[in-house]
């Protein structure tokens, strides 16, 4: 299993970097994995469309669908890929603390 | 790139690399991809990975929980249990299924190597001695004589042929396994027959089912997930259901009709099995086919028991029994609804598994009819039911024609019809119909994303195709001309997906992809608000 250091402390990850174990999971963290995406401040809808995601995987065991998150934060795609470089899957799930999505997503 | 790499290279030098990819070897992609610098570059290993994965393939490595053996003991074991493994390939009683195709396309090859140009992983990658179909094939067909014939090791070392089973040769070709998308051109372009996705279905078969290896996408987080929780999503049924109300509401606004799905509905006509992935990352598919079933008044039913409301069935790419264990628990459900057909959703892999492969095991009162989603939409499109306007769909589509559908199957007109009819600007791709490229993909590709597998399937499985859906829109190249990909399978529009992300086909030339059903409820009249928004895709 590979290994990772985010602010400070070392995670398990998978070999692309999202942490296998999400309940060490903290904003700290968040806040690591976005400078790595030359994110360097993270804002009010940050946190939003994190939150969000994180409860909603803590609730039912997966990340919820786009439209879903798009309803729920008011923000549209365009304005998901400003606020997370590489999209809502790639960055925002992984700056979230939740595993990478599986099957067919 | 290493050209005319030998047989015996697969056991030699195992610390090391038998290829690489780069990107100025592979076939030229035309502009404004044509650009290398311009593009993100190929994910190389770091040197932390390459101490710790095994990569002695190609640089790309799509299984990093593939183990290394400690010892020259463990390494023994390892080519003892694929040699016993290699016994029962070749062995009736524990291979009944697939002995004889696979006897035939052992004994029938002529090594005449036509079936190569047919390969789009061969072609895409400028013709790398490696991926060329013949290849693991005939390593495979050596592996057998040597090591299950009499005298075959003292024949081969006689002969200068012979490969030394070893760690190096394994561990190669279970990577080998998996840079092969079980597409079959290559078997339909064999003068003999000669089926070289069975052996690689074989050998991937060997690994899962003998050594316990097997891809985490497609086996641990695969079919595994799926019996225990519904699906490889990790969507549970609940979670399904209130998705779909999600949903349902929220069509409801954006069409102006109403839109409802029922579930559990036993004695439905018909049993709808989408592929769960569909809900999450393409909803408005599965929606539009609760639009068109209610408004051609089908008597159907979605199910919500586990894994009845996930029609993907990933044993079909690499293990005979996950595979029937999926496939009878699918048959299950809708006996126990009661139902008087079994309708697949779109996705390709789903029809060969369950329309094809499990006719064999569903047997009695399991065998219940099993139709395609695109000879259902056909019916439904030309029922008289629901009024269309063409012109709502007056913008370039082109249709991709999903392997397992096309060519497996043999579908190939009932979706021609269907866009022939409802879109004014279609055009074909060429090669199409059963002479179609494969995405890149195929073969459980599409949903693994390990290490760096991803660079390998936009820049080498997928090169073709891409290429192929550049040209069929070469007339008008620019952005400015919103172009629509159809592509009726679920694995075929992720890979499409990767792809297009990965070279910024929206915002360079315009193109999305999306399904079937999207299109024929776009042009529906009922919808008073384009039911396709190119805004909406990343």
């Amino acid at each position: 299993m590979a290994q990772m250091e985010l602010a400070g402390n070392m995670y398990e990850v998978d070999e692309n970097g999202f942490m296998q174990e999400t309940e060490r999971w903290n904003e700290d963290v968040a806040k690591a994995y976005a400078a790595l995406e030359g994110v360097n401040e993270l804002t009010e809808d940050h946190w939003t469309a994190i939150n969000y995601l994180r409860n909603y995987y803590l609730e039912n065991g997966i990340c919820p669908m786009i439209r879903r998150l798009v309803k729920v934060s008011g923000f549209n795609l365009s304005r998901l890929y400003e606020l997370f470089p590489n999209g809502p899957a790639q960055s925002a799930c992984k700056w979230a603390g939740v595993p990478k999505p599986t099957g067919c997503v | 790139m290493k050209k005319n790499l030998k047989l015996t290279d697969i056991s030699k030098d195992g610390d090391t690399q038998l290829t690489e990819i780069n990107i100025d070897e592979l076939i030229p992609l035309p502009p404004p991809y044509d650009n290398i610098d311009e593009l993100p570059g190929f994910k190389r290993l770091t040197e932390d990975q390459k101490e710790r994965l095994v990569c002695n393939l190609d640089g790309v490595v799509s299984y990093a929980a593939l183990p290394k053996p400690k010892n020259k003991e463990e390494e023994k074991k390892y080519v003892e249990q694929f040699v016993s493994g290699l016994k029962k390939l070749l062995n009736r009683e524990n291979n009944w299924t697939f002995l004889q195709p696979l006897l035939l396309s052992l004994d029938y090859c002529v090594e005449c190597q036509t079936c190569n140009d047919s390969c789009p992983i061969y072609l895409g990658s400028g013709k790398n001695d490696l991926y060329r179909p013949t290849y693991r094939s005939e390593v495979f067909r050596s592996l057998v004589n040597e090591y299950l014939k009499p005298f075959g090791r003292l024949r081969a070392k006689f002969n200068k042929k012979d490969i030394e089973l070893n760690w190096a040769a394994i561990s190669r070709l279970y990577e080998l396994s998996y840079r092969c998308n079980l597409c079959r051109r290559c078997g339909q372009a064999c003068p003999m027959g000669v089926d070289n996705a069975l052996i690689t279905r074989e050998l991937r078969k060997l690994f899962s089912q003998e050594l316990g290896w097997a891809p985490k996408e497609l086996h641990e987080k695969g079919t595994v997930l799926q019996l225990k929780v519904g699906s490889p999503t990790g969507l549970k049924p609940h979670v399904a259901k209130d998705n779909f109300e999600f949903l349902d509401d929220d069509f409801t606004e954006a069409t102006g009709i109403e839109v409802s799905t029922p579930w559990d509905r036993e004695g439905a006509d018909v049993l709808l099995i989408h592929s769960a992935g569909d809900i999450i990352s393409f909803p408005e598919s599965p929606i539009a086919f609760s639009i068109l079933c209610n408004a051609a008044g089908i008597s159907w039913t979605l199910s919500s028991e586990i894994p009845g409301y996930d029609g993907v069935n990933y044993g079909v790419f690499y293990d005979d029994f996950q595979l029937a264990k999926v496939a009878i628990k699918h048959a299950q459900i809708a006996k126990k609804l009661k139902v008087k057909k079994i309708v697949m959703g779109e996705c390709g892999h789903q029809h060969k598994a369950f329309m094809s492969v499990a006719d064999r095991m569903l047997i009695g009162d399991l065998n219940i009819p099993r139709e395609s989603v695109v000879t259902f939409l056909e019916n439904i499109v030309f029922s008289g039911k629901i009024k269309f306007d063409p012109s709502k769909n007056d913008f370039p589509v082109t249709l991709h024609d999903p392997c397992n559908i096309v060519r497996i199957l043999g579908i190939v007109e009932p979706q021609r019809r269907i866009l022939r009819y409802l879109c004014p600007q279609f055009r074909e791709m060429t090669p199409h119909g059963v002479d179609n490229y494969c995405c890149g993909g195929g073969g459980g590709l599409s949903v693994m994303s390990d290490v760096n597998f991803t660079d390998w399937k936009v820049h080498v499985a997928g090169r073709m195709k891409f290429k192929q859906v550049l040209e069929a829109f070469a007339d008008q190249p620019g952005p400015e001309v919103k172009k629509y990909l159809c592509a009726p399978c679920l694995n075929c529009k992720l890979q499409f997906r990767d792809l297009f992300d990965y070279y910024r086909a929206r915002e360079k030339s315009g193109i999305i992809c999306g399904g079937l059903a999207e299109l024929i409820v776009n042009a529906m009249v009922d919808i008073k608000q384009p039911f396709i928004k190119w805004e909406e895709f990343p």
